[in-house]
């Protein structure tokens, strides 16, 4: 499985939208629905699944799947 | 006399917080509050950092005691604000929306205590790494910005969960509710809308007036779908808002009826198209009185709340 469909399966279940709206280009809030307290459960649910740690000032920058993806890849 | 470790890390007498509302939670309100014996917090909302550093200068000529500054994290000034922060060596620091961990280490440095507000437990773990001081645990029954899970269910919650001391906000606002806090596992409480109903609060007459009126049903939460919901008395402003929101407006749209509203209501007086913020155990208060007065009134059915519970234990 790539970091892609992980991520993607643990937004599905985090903010319980459909799988085909999550795109590598979505941002969690405008496009599916996540207010600041989803993202910080989303945040400690990527380093749970990851086993990576997420700082804080990565995590304010982190918006997109694509920023989630990018930032796995790297620190794994 | 209840003290507690809160007491002790901030240096103050009472386990009492005045919450740091925009608008109100001015010089004149903090000032009085940690004078009292409290912890007086200015909200600096959204606050330039010039005007900031003014009304803290205010407090320091009105009282040599600790205060705090409630810092909203999604302030566009929230970076220079900061600089004030440190530069004054601001003792004390709460903050809202979101997480301050970035500012820390520099506050850690001047020996300014941390104290974020959080309404979830996730979100209260993850403040933990940042080596902050305590936590306030806000219930939706709060006034103005608020999560969705009660006081009652949150508090034991986020207790359990962290390992520093929890102030517990939201729905408190008699020794009753002081009592019912430290039960549930909490050190200390902060309370916005008792304070509100101080004689030193600058809050317009008209405001004051639509807080002592309030009833249980009073106030209502609209926001909901932005994702930062705000409880404010079900006023036009209310009625047009919700109306705007479940009708498909936009978040510009919505923002833009929600601006400048808060000082309209808490300043200007107008309690109809204004946003007047306030808890859900308005409907429980009847008097304004000097700040001073709530904290020790407070504080002394309290005790004796606490003293005949015991009458459970035999």
């Amino acid at each position: 499985m790539s970091t892609f469909d992980k991520v993607k399966a643990i937004v599905v279940e985090q903010l319980g939208v459909d799988e085909a709206e999550v795109t590598i280009d979505s941002t969690f809030i405008d496009d599916l629905g996540a207010d600041s307290l989803d993202i910080v459960e989303l945040i400690m649910a990527f380093e749970e699944e990851f086993n990576v740690e997420i700082p804080d000032d990565v995590a304010e920058k982190i918006k997109t799947v694509k920023d989630t993806v990018e930032y796995i890849d790297s620190a794994k | 006399m209840i003290k507690t470790d809160i007491c002790d890390l901030l240096q103050i007498e009472y386990p009492i917080f005045q919450g740091g509302m925009a608008w109100l939670g001015t010089a004149e309100l903090a000032s009085a509050v940690s004078e009292a014996g409290g912890l007086g917090i200015i909200g600096a909302g959204h606050m330039p950092p010039d005007v900031f550093r003014n009304e803290i200068h205010k407090v320091k000529e009105r009282t040599s005691k600790p205060f705090g500054c409630n810092i909203m994290l999604m302030s566009p000034f929230v970076k220079e604000v900061m600089e004030v922060v440190v530069e004054e060596r601001v003792p004390v620091i709460t903050t809202g929306a979101g997480n301050p961990g970035v500012y820390i280490p520099a506050l850690k440095e001047i020996g300014t205590k941390v104290i974020p507000v959080v309404a979830s437990v996730l979100l209260a773990k993850r403040l933990l790494r940042g080596g902050i001081d305590a936590l306030i645990a806000e219930g939706t029954e709060s006034g103005g910005h608020v999560g969705d899970i009660t006081t009652m269910a949150l508090l034991p919650q986020v207790v359990d969960a962290v390992d520093v001391p929890v102030i517990a906000a939201g729905g408190i606002a008699d020794g009753r509710g002081v009592a019912a806090a430290f039960a549930l596992g909490a050190h200390a409480v902060q309370m916005g809308t008792r304070f509100v109903l101080s004689e030193e609060c600058i809050a317009h007459e008209n405001y004051k007036n639509a807080v002592l009126k309030a009833k249980d049903r009073s106030t209502v939460m609209t926001g909901l779908t932005t994702g930062h919901p705000v409880r404010i008395i079900d006023n036009q402003l209310a009625h047009k808002y919700k109306n705007l929101e479940f009708n498909g407006g936009s978040k510009e749209e919505l923002e833009n009826l929600g601006a400048g509203t808060l000082r309209k209501a808490a300043i200007e007086g107008d309690v109809k198209e204004g946003s007047v913020m306030i808890g859900q155990i308005a409907g429980m208060l009847q008097d304004v009185k000097p700040c001073k007065d709530i904290i020790v009134d407070i504080m002394t059915e309290a005790e004796a709340v606490i003293n005949n519970l015991q009458r459970f234990g035999k």
